[in-house]
């Protein structure tokens, strides 16, 4: 069979790539060009109508471009379904995705059109803004998925997360120990560092990696300038309290890294819910008022 | 060196126990077999594990001797170095042992069993996001429901249990539907702004697009463009695409492309109604004639480039009571009843201004204003009076009778009749004061008066009525039954009717009279003295036209309105025009379709 090497290779090339290439480059950017099409289009039919006596939604190319800008975000809106159910192939997740990222932001050109260019305080607008909300996250999702993971890497210094627990453990646990000597002022400082939750801090501490009222950082301050005698107690407890910062701040850029990695989805998410509220407000209001 | 080795365990009651011992040697080594220094009955521990051993300068160096790691703050390592002084944690297997020195002290070594994986678990969740913020799903649902209740519930169960109100435009009911501010899509126009906050004015019911008839509650008074299937008939066919959009919006109820919604689009913004431009006009009338056949006038399109010829309304036959329309493509002949050369009356050198010039009422050859009033409201002129405009100099005097002299009423042959035949039949004298004898009685006497048949009365009635009488100076001599008449002067009010024309507009700033109405030249009456197409667009082009000094662009709406295509001068009081009945409008004919 000649056929058969041949078509051993384009299985292979199928798998190959289905394996290493990025959702963005899927197929050559077959979905970049799709949307770039679709955007092309959707500008040069804006451009060619001269509607009187503004451009509007309720014109027969703004129902058009309404009605592909709904079924678009009711189908980007599914890939929360379709993630799910991984299947390979034509529609393959990673297909999926790639058509998700490229149609999405087609959107914005698709959206923007169908408004005509009118916003208002409005339910019409509040879809808009929702719909433009989604997208920005979502391009801000691409990048830092792009940009951060490797940052991430690095910091963990080859340590799991459980590790990264597990080591400030063992800080605590000795400098429970080394604090005993220390008299009530400085052991209330120790305590205060040991029983401050390793994870205090709300999402903008995590964002900005900013944490004022580490009490760590506190005791150390308030530690009496080193004496410079290693077997003084005092000395060890600000020797360890000096690593459980350090540990501290491996975790919290860490915590950094994950809060900006993942803030996007609690905005996308969120965001494409109210927005689906929101289109289906918009379209009723205005038929209901038609 | 010595290492004080100190194992913790707790007996079963949760109870510490507390072995110490020290070991004198330069390392020990740790591990599961027994032999080791310190023995950790632990599988996850090798027989022979690790070993410490002094490193010199006080350091203890740890290293690996099974060929598995440990743990060293948290980290598997293969070897490391520590310094006892600062204390360090080393993890093997559950067993966890703090190393630690007081100064020159033994190297004292803590071992304690910790529980396995306390709580990891659930503390490396506290690495997600998720852990600072209200959950995705939560957040997405009330959001949704949030939108849901108060931009879509709210407006629709207002709007299904409100009582409606009839529109009345003198008092507008306040909006009885809550949050429905938030479906509009723009402001309303300035015409309609007080409209703002009353949405179900118009949009009276659910899924129904606002109907004509809704409009109509306040502007009842409005006229027709044309009937409407003759409308439908005379429009322009659609695009593709309009006409996909109207297939389907008349599927759902849209009134179609002459409902009054789809010319007056409202929400476009807090903007004056501007007058429809002129594609709009001549998407129909340009090529009309194609569609409707059977129409009087011609197409137009651009009123520079494709505009009919003028058709002015005026009396085209002495007696006529109808207004004849003609074109001035047919050369049209006025005829009014009258003579009068308009040359002669205006020309500077001719008798006629040297007469004015004498009258101290003129004092200078005539203009056009002498005999033309213009009206109050800028619009037209007031018809000539004859008494004013034209008796100074065409007199009617024709008896004296003392010191005054009696003219003849003009307007009305009868009135001539009676004036002249009450003329004094014979010249006497004046009536003196002091003592006289009466004389003779004898004409010319004081007290003679002629009884006999007034012959001298009948030839003067005559005399005027002749073409070369008093009267027929200006009018035409006639007879009616056998007696002798005049023709009825038949001049219409307004010459162009269809179109909208202000003389305000075009004042002396903008043309003398004479440079559309050619009187100055004008030798007869039956000149029609309307100014035609082509004087007007002299200055006036299509609205493409570019503006100059000279040229004003002008679109259709500058002379014709869409709703009172046929009577742009109709009277405020008048309202029961052609085309403009009670059922016969948009609305009427379309609730009778519905019906």
């Amino acid at each position: 069979m000649a056929t058969a090497p041949n078509n051993r290779f384009n299985q292979d090339e199928r798998r190959r790539n289905a394996d290493h290439v990025s959702f963005l480059k899927h197929k050559k950017f077959r979905w970049l060009w799709i949307a770039v099409l679709l955007c092309m289009a959707s500008i040069a039919g804006y451009a060619l109508i001269d509607q009187e006596p503004r451009p509007n939604g309720g014109s027969w190319y703004g129902y058009t471009l309404g009605t592909i800008g709904l079924m678009l975000i009711v189908w980007l809106s599914l890939l929360g379904i379709r993630k799910r159910k991984m299947t390979a192939g034509q529609w393959s997740l990673k297909a999926w995705t790639s058509a998700h990222v490229y149609l999405g932001l087609a959107l914005i050109v698709v959206g923007t059109l169908h408004t005509g260019f009118q916003v208002g305080w409005n339910v019409h607008t509040l879809a808009y803004f929702l719909m433009l909300t989604v997208i920005i996250s979502g391009i801000y999702g691409v990048i830092v998925y792009a940009a951060l993971p490797s940052t991430l890497s690095s910091n963990r210094n080859e340590l799991t997360r459980a590790q990264m627990l597990e080591a400030l453990t063992a800080l605590d646990r000795q400098l429970e120990s080394a604090a005993q000597p220390l008299d009530r002022q400085q052991s209330d400082l120790v305590i205060s560092a040991l029983g401050q939750d390793v994870f205090y801090g709300g999402l903008f501490a995590r964002l900005a990696g900013a944490y004022p009222r580490c009490a760590t950082n506190r005791a150390l301050k308030s530690l009496p300038e080193t004496s410079g005698q290693t077997d003084d107690p005092e000395e060890r407890v600000r020797a360890l309290l000096t690593k459980r910062s350090d540990q501290l701040g491996q975790i919290r850029r860490h915590l950094r890294i994950r809060a900006m990695l993942e803030i996007w989805l609690f905005v996308h998410i969120p965001a494409t819910i109210a927005l689906l509220a929101a289109l289906l407000a918009h379209v009723v209001s205005v038929f209901f008022y038609w | 060196m010595a290492f004080l080795i100190r194992t913790i365990d707790f007996t079963a009651a949760g109870r510490e126990i507390i072995r110490d011992r020290t070991v004198d040697q330069s390392e020990i080594s740790i591990g599961r077999a027994s032999e080791n220094d310190i023995a950790l009955p632990d599988l996850a521990v090798e027989q022979r594990h690790v070993r410490i051993s002094d490193a010199g300068t006080g350091k203890l160096a740890i290293e690996s001797v099974g060929g598995l790691g440990f743990g060293i703050n948290g980290r598997t390592e293969m070897r490391a170095e520590i310094d006892p002084n600062v204390g360090t944690e080393l993890s093997l297997g559950s067993s966890r042992l703090a190393i630690s020195r007081d100064g020159d002290g033994p190297v004292q070594i803590v071992i304690k069993q910790v529980e396995k994986d306390e709580g990891a678990g659930d503390a490396i969740q506290g690495f997600a996001l998720a852990s600072t913020l209200p959950s995705k799903r939560l957040m997405a649902w009330g959001l949704a429901a949030a939108i849901i209740i108060l931009l879509l519930s709210v407006p629709i169960i207002t709007h299904l249990t409100r009582t409606p109100v009839e529109n009345d435009p003198e008092n507008l009911a306040a909006g009885q539907v809550r949050f429905d501010s938030t479906w509009s899509t723009g402001d309303l126009s300035m015409a309609h702004h007080d409209l703002e906050d009353n949405c179900e004015a118009c949009h009276a019911t659910p899924f129904v697009s606002v109907q004509d008839e809704t409009c109509l509650t306040c502007h009842e008074e409005l006229g027709d463009h044309a009937e409407m299937p003759r409308l439908a008939e005379g429009m322009a066919p659609f695009g593709t695409g309009d006409a996909i959009q109207w297939q389907i919006a008349e599927t759902l109820g849209k009134e179609g492309p002459l409902g009054c919604v789809s010319c007056h689009s409202e929400h476009e913004g807090a903007v004056e109604l501007k007058a429809a431009s002129e594609q709009f006009c001549s998407d129909c009338h340009n090529g009309l004639d194609t569609r409707l056949t059977n129409v009087s006038f011609g197409n137009a399109a651009d009123f520079g480039k494709k505009h009919p010829e003028f058709r002015p309304q005026f009396y085209a036959a002495h007696f006529d009571t109808e207004l004849t329309r003609v074109s001035f493509d047919d050369s049209p002949v006025e005829q009014s009843g009258l003579i009068f050369p308009h040359d002669i009356h205006m020309d500077a050198n001719s008798g006629v201004a040297r007469m004015a010039i004498s009258l101290g009422k003129y004092g200078a050859p005539l203009e056009c204003s002498n005999c033309h009033e213009e009206e109050e409201d800028g619009y037209g002129f007031a018809p000539v009076e004859m008494e004013s405009a034209c008796e100074s100099c065409h007199s009617l005097v024709f008896d004296r009778n003392g010191p005054n002299f009696r003219s003849l009423r003009h307007g009305d042959v009868d009135d001539l009749m009676a004036d002249l035949a009450s003329m004094d039949r014979g010249p006497r004298s004046a009536v003196v004061s002091g003592r006289g004898r009466p004389g003779q009685f004898a004409r010319g006497g004081r007290y003679y008066s002629n009884f006999g048949r007034p012959m001298s009365a009948y030839i003067a009635i005559n005399r005027a009525l002749e073409p070369t009488g008093v009267c027929g100076e200006c009018h035409i001599p006639t007879s009616t039954n056998g007696r002798r008449n005049l023709t009825p002067v038949n001049l219409p009010d307004r010459f162009l009717m269809r179109g909208h024309f202000t003389h305000e507009a075009h004042g002396d700033d903008v043309a003398e009279c004479t440079d559309c109405h050619t009187a100055d030249t004008s030798g007869e009456a039956t000149d029609l003295l309307i100014p035609d197409l082509d004087s007007c667009r002299d200055c006036h082009q299509g609205e493409t036209a570019t503006k100059t000094e000279e040229i004003t662009p002008s679109s259709c709406a500058m002379c014709h309105g869409y709703h009172t295509p046929t009577m742009p001068w109709r009277p405020d009081d008048h309202p029961n025009l052609p085309g403009n009945g009670g059922n016969d409008s948009v609305a009427a004919i379309l609730g009778s379709l519905r019906r």
